[in-house]
Parts: structure tokens; sequence; C-alpha cells
């Protein structure tokens, strides 16, 4: 077996290439320099590698499309990992109650996320932000957020991402919910959970002490593998008019822009920040392939299609 | 078998009747009166008495208990309550039993026609693009990731042949991944985008379900829709693909097969006789699987090309806060979702002996 796991290298290598130029806006905010490129009514529409100025060059508003690639990048993978992790984390926690209270509340429980499973993703997503952006909700909440983060009221910006964070995570968790479900009623008939037990340890003991640490190997693949679709979800939200404004530009939003300039003839505003996703996506599911195959080389070894001949 | 299917049909009822509910209580809890939302600025300038009025004729006044109660009702009335619309009951002395009747019904609150008829106009786009994705993508799908299984194989034997085909599986691989990440109502406006700046493809249609000023022919939405289509089956196709490759090579890597082979069996046969029969369950299984996410894309799909679908027709609702049509809504794709996935149950109860036992 060869020391590094080629599919891992690439994926982790792009992903850091995004994850570097997101950073570029985080500095920019520390040092109170920071906000998304103003628009410069004089230069819209430049074309890419025309001006030394703005490389890539330029949108239908004036903003130069590199610096909004950053921005992109930083809203886009910021409210993808968050909402991922977020979402694996309540879905394990909803899975492995539900399997260690067991029986009718067991039943319930589950019944519940079938119910939900069976609303489209995008129909659940849409009416879920459509709830936390709505008005009497968002005018209560930055008070709250506020004083939770301790940041001025100033930072209006962070409202679209906790709301979109909020609504992609749930509406990702139940397919986690399901499996840790699964996953725990298996491991609960392992010994060590049966000592556990006998030596007096409540349920919630033993979901602390056992359960969840023997469930955050798969978690983490699992959180990982979702950050593309909640990528994809953020970007088709922000598309709608549901997702992250201005003030937080994301590379769905940019899309949206997009899609007006278009007309003008400005096909690299539409085509960079699809790339820039289409890249990201690549990269998470190349890591997690490679995380499969690490972990095991003949099972998984092609799960998701690519690399590896498990023979 | 038949006892069987009746069983897994029942046990779909209690399923969707907690998904009334659950679906009930998701569109009461957005906030914001619909009543408040459909006058907006205009609210002003009414008299409450007549905005009370308005409340009472679409029942939002009654606890959300007997608003409920009211809409389950509904469902049995639907028959003989005609669409005896809100400016009739207006005009006349309001007959209790009509009221309920309407408020049971479901109008719209926009127009104040039944959702029935409402979701009805818009169902034939939406049912006919997501069920042309889903022809394409299966048949597609299927007959990529039969050639990229195929690929993989040739790249193991030795030769100059193989080097090429395993260089060719690890292009094609990549670009099905590609096709897989990219948002598809991306690639639908870089697709509108090519076919509007060359001369060459400028006369394929794209947006609408037919040309302007022309009447709806058949050919011609058909003509209309590919292109959506094409674009909503493009990840599904995409995954497909992967998925049948990978299962493709893990049944071909089975020791069944290698007896098989010993047996004296070419591999053709082997394929056709032993491998086939064993993929089919998976991907039957995937069927029933990839109907939430199809509709799911439509809704964007719809959007980018204006048809006049059901996906629009829902964003819309949820925007106006129009209760009845979005219940309406929930609940037929509810109900679509857990019929395909019933179907997708039996089919491999019926292909998979083992799985009819364990019933």
């Amino acid at each position: 077996m060869k020391s590094w796991n080629s599919n891992l290298t690439a994926g982790a290598s792009i992903l850091t290439i995004f994850a570097a130029l997101s950073l570029g806006p985080v500095v920019m905010a520390t040092t109170h320099l920071g906000h998304p490129p103003l628009t410069d009514l004089n230069l819209t529409n430049i074309a890419p590698f025309t001006n030394s100025e703005h490389i890539l060059g330029t949108d239908a508003m004036g903003r130069d499309l590199f610096s909004m690639l950053a921005w992109g990048a930083l809203g886009s993978l910021s409210v993808a990992l968050v909402a991922s992790f977020t979402s694996v984390f309540v879905g394990n926690l909803f899975g492995s109650l539900s399997a260690l209270l067991g029986g009718f509340v067991d039943n319930i429980m589950m019944r519940l996320v079938d119910c939900l499973l069976a609303i489209p993703p995008v129909i659940l997503l849409l009416t879920l932000s459509t709830f936390l952006t709505a008005p009497e909700f968002t005018a209560k909440l930055p008070l709250f957020l506020c004083s939770l983060l301790s940041v001025s009221a100033s930072s209006d910006g962070l409202l679209p991402l906790f709301t979109v964070t909020v609504a992609i995570a749930a509406t990702t968790w139940l397919e986690s919910a399901r499996v840790a479900r699964s996953r725990v009623l298996s491991i609960k008939t392992e010994e060590y959970c049966t000592a556990a037990l006998a030596l007096g340890d409540s349920n919630l003991q033993l979901l602390r002490r056992h359960l969840l640490p023997a469930l955050v190997t798969t978690a983490v693949v699992e959180a990982t593998l979702l950050v593309s679709d909640a990528i994809i979800m953020e970007s088709g939200l922000s598309f709608l008019g549901l997702g992250l404004g201005p003030q937080t530009p994301s590379w769905g939003s940019m899309l949206r822009d997009a899609q007006v300039s278009l007309i003008q003839g400005n096909w690299w505003g539409a085509l960079a920040p699809g790339l820039a996703i289409v890249l990201t996506v690549i990269s998470i599911h190349l890591i997690g392939q490679g995380f499969l195959e690490l972990r095991s080389a003949k099972v998984h070894g092609h799960i998701h299609g690519v690399g590896l001949k498990a023979r | 078998m038949l006892s069987l299917i009746v069983r897994r049909a029942l046990s779909a009822v209690p399923m969707l009747f907690l998904l009334s509910i659950v679906s009930f209580c998701l569109i009461r809890a957005l906030p914001g009166d619909p009543v408040d939302v459909m006058l907006g600025s205009a609210q002003k300038e009414i008299a409450p008495e007549q905005l009370s009025m308005l409340r009472a004729e679409f029942g939002l006044d009654k606890s959300p208990e007997s608003q409920y109660w009211l809409w389950l009702k509904g469902w049995f009335y639907q028959g003989k309550a005609s669409a005896s619309n809100i400016q009739g009951n207006q005009q006349n002395q309001i007959n209790q039993a009509d009221l309920k009747k309407s408020t049971a019904l479901g109008l719209s609150y926009r127009d104040g026609r039944p959702v029935k008829d409402v979701i009805i106009e818009r169902l034939p786009a939406t049912l006919a693009l997501v069920g042309l994705a889903l022809v394409i993508s299966f048949a597609s799908g299927m007959a990529l990731g039969a050639a990229l299984a195929c690929l993989s194989l040739l790249s193991e034997r030795d030769g100059p042949l193989a080097v090429w085909a395993a260089r060719a599986e690890t292009a094609a691989v990549t670009l099905t991944l590609a096709v897989y990440s990219a948002p598809n109502f991306w690639m639908a406006f870089i697709a509108i985008a090519i076919i509007a700046r060359s001369a060459f493809l400028a006369p394929l249609p794209i947006l609408g379900l037919h040309a302007p000023g022309e009447d709806a022919t058949a050919l011609g939405v058909l003509g209309h829709l590919i292109l959506p289509a094409l674009l909503l089956s493009a990840r599904r196709t995409a995954k497909i693909a992967l998925f049948i490759r990978s299962l493709a090579i893990d049944e071909i890597g089975r020791e069944y097969v290698l007896t098989a082979l010993a047996k004296g069996l070419s591999m053709g046969q082997v394929i056709v006789r032993h491998v086939l029969g064993n993929c089919l369950l998976p991907i039957v299984n995937l069927a029933g699987l990839s109907l939430p996410g199809l509709i799911s894309g439509s809704v964007l799909i719809e959007t980018v090309f204006c048809l006049p679908g059901m996906g629009r027709l829902m964003f819309e609702s949820t925007l106006g806060r129009n209760y009845p049509v979005l219940m309406g809504l929930f609940m037929l794709y509810g109900t679509v979702v857990v019929i395909s996935n019933l179907l997708a149950d039996i089919a491999s109860t019926c292909l998979d002996p083992r799985l009819k036992e364990a019933n």
C-alpha cells in the first residue's frame, strides 16, 4: 500500500487552496478593512485577463471577481462546514437517543424522521428558510445572536449566515439519524455495552461514554460527504433569493447575480463561481473517498466511484 | 405475495396521516399572517372588520386544531363540494355549511380557486419534466455505468490497449464526478448562454412550454422540455453511472463469477446470466430513492426555464403564505414519494426471494 493516498492528497490540496482563498476576507475582517468588494459602476463587465488590477475581471456591478470569489469561499465554505457538522451531530444524537429509549418513543421518533424524509429536500429547505428569514423571526434574533456572540449589532451580515446554516442543517440531519439509530442498535448488543450497563451505567452515561465515541468515525466521514451537498443546497437557496445576501456573498448569490449579467455577454461571472463549486465538491468527494480507502481498502474501495480497483 | 403488497400499502396510510400532521405544523409555523402578506401595505386602508371578515372566510380565526380538522374533512367532502367561490359567499348570506365545505376543500388564498384546480393546472409540466428526467437518467446512467465498468475491465488486461483504457476511464470518471458536483441550475444557464450565443444552436427552443403565440402541441412541448429534462437528470445520471460502475466491478470480482468462468462460460454469458440479475436489486432501490432528488431539482430548473410547474407554484405559495396550496403540494409530494418507495419495496421483494421469506 502506498503511504500517500492520491485521492486524499488531490482532494485536500484543492480544498486547501479554497480555504486559503477564504482566509483573505477573514484577515481583512479582523483588521477592520473587511467588507465585500464594493460596486464600481465605471468598471462593469471587464473580461478576465485584460486588466492587471482585476485579473479575473469584474461582474455586472463592477465588483472584482477574484475578491468576490474569496468572499464567496468564506460564505459558502463556512455555511457548509458548520451546517453539515451540526446536522450530523444532531442526527447522531437523535438517532442514538431513539435507539436507546426504544419501544413507543423510538417508534414515534423514527416515524417523524420518515415523514420528513418523504418531503423532497428542497421543498423542506424552502419552507424552513422562509420561516427563518421572515421579519417576525429575524427581528428578535439579531439582539439575541449578538449578545450570544458578543459582536457589535452592526455585523448584520451574520444573520443570513445563521439562518441558512440552520435551514440546511434542519433539512439534512434525517439520514444520519437513521444511520446512527441502526448503528447504535447493533453496538448496544456488544459485550462492552452490556458490561457497562451491568456495572450500573445509566442510558445517558452509556451514550456519553461508549456510544457517541463509537459513532465518531462514521460521523466524520458522513459530515465530510455532507459538506458537498450543503454547498450545492446553499447555492440553490441563494439562487432563489432566500440565501446569503450582498453583505455576505457566497458562490450561490454570485450565480444569481450572474444570471442577470449573462444577457450582457458576461459569461465569466457565471463560470467562475460555478467552477469553484464544482472543484470544491469534487475535492470533498475525493477526500471522502480517500478516507474510505484508508479505512478499508477492499470493501469500500469504490463506493463513490473513484480510484482504487479493489481486487 | 398479494397479502404482502396489501400489508405494505396499508402501512403507508398512517404514514400519510402523520405526514399531514407534520406538514400542517410545519406550514402553520411559518410566521406572518396570510392576510397581512396578501394585502401588503394596502392593509392600513382597510377597516379592521373587513380584515377579520377575510380571516373568517379563510378559516384563520379558528384554532389550529379545528383548522386541521376541517382540512382533513375536506378530503371526504371533495366530491360533493363544488367550487363555490369567495365572491359568491360574500354576497349571499353566508351559509354555515357552505363555508365549511369551501374552507374544508381548501381555496387558494391568492385567487380563491380550489386548490385542486390550481395544482392540477400546474401538474402536467412538472410530471412531464420529472418523468422525462427519470427516464433519461436511468437509460443514460445505466449505459454510461456499463461503459465505465467495461473500460475498467479492459484496463486490467495487458497490452497498450489497457493503458489507454485506464486513461479513458480516469478521464470519464472524473468528468462524471464533475457533472455530479455541479448545481443543475448553473449548468442550465450555462447551456442557455451557449445556445443563445451560437448561431447554429439558436433556433433550439429554450424557455417556457411552447413558443409564444403558438398553441401547445405535444411535439412542441416535448421539444421545449428536452433541454430542461436533460439538465435536471444530469446529476442523477452521473450518480447512477458511478453507482452502477462500482456495483458491476464489485459483482464481477465475486467468487460466483470465477466459478461460472471455471465451468467454461464466456465472460459475456456470465454477465448476462448471473451478474445482471444480481445488479438489478440495488438499481431498483435506487430508482425508488431518486424521486425526491429529481423533484427538488425541478424547483430550480423550472425557475430557470420559466416552466409553469408545481415547483414554481410551491415557491410562490411559500412566499405568499398560501397555506391551502402549500398543504396540498406537501401532501402530493409526500404521497408520490411514499408510493414510489412502496413500489421499489414491492419490486425488490419480487426480485429477491430472501426478502420474501423475511416478511
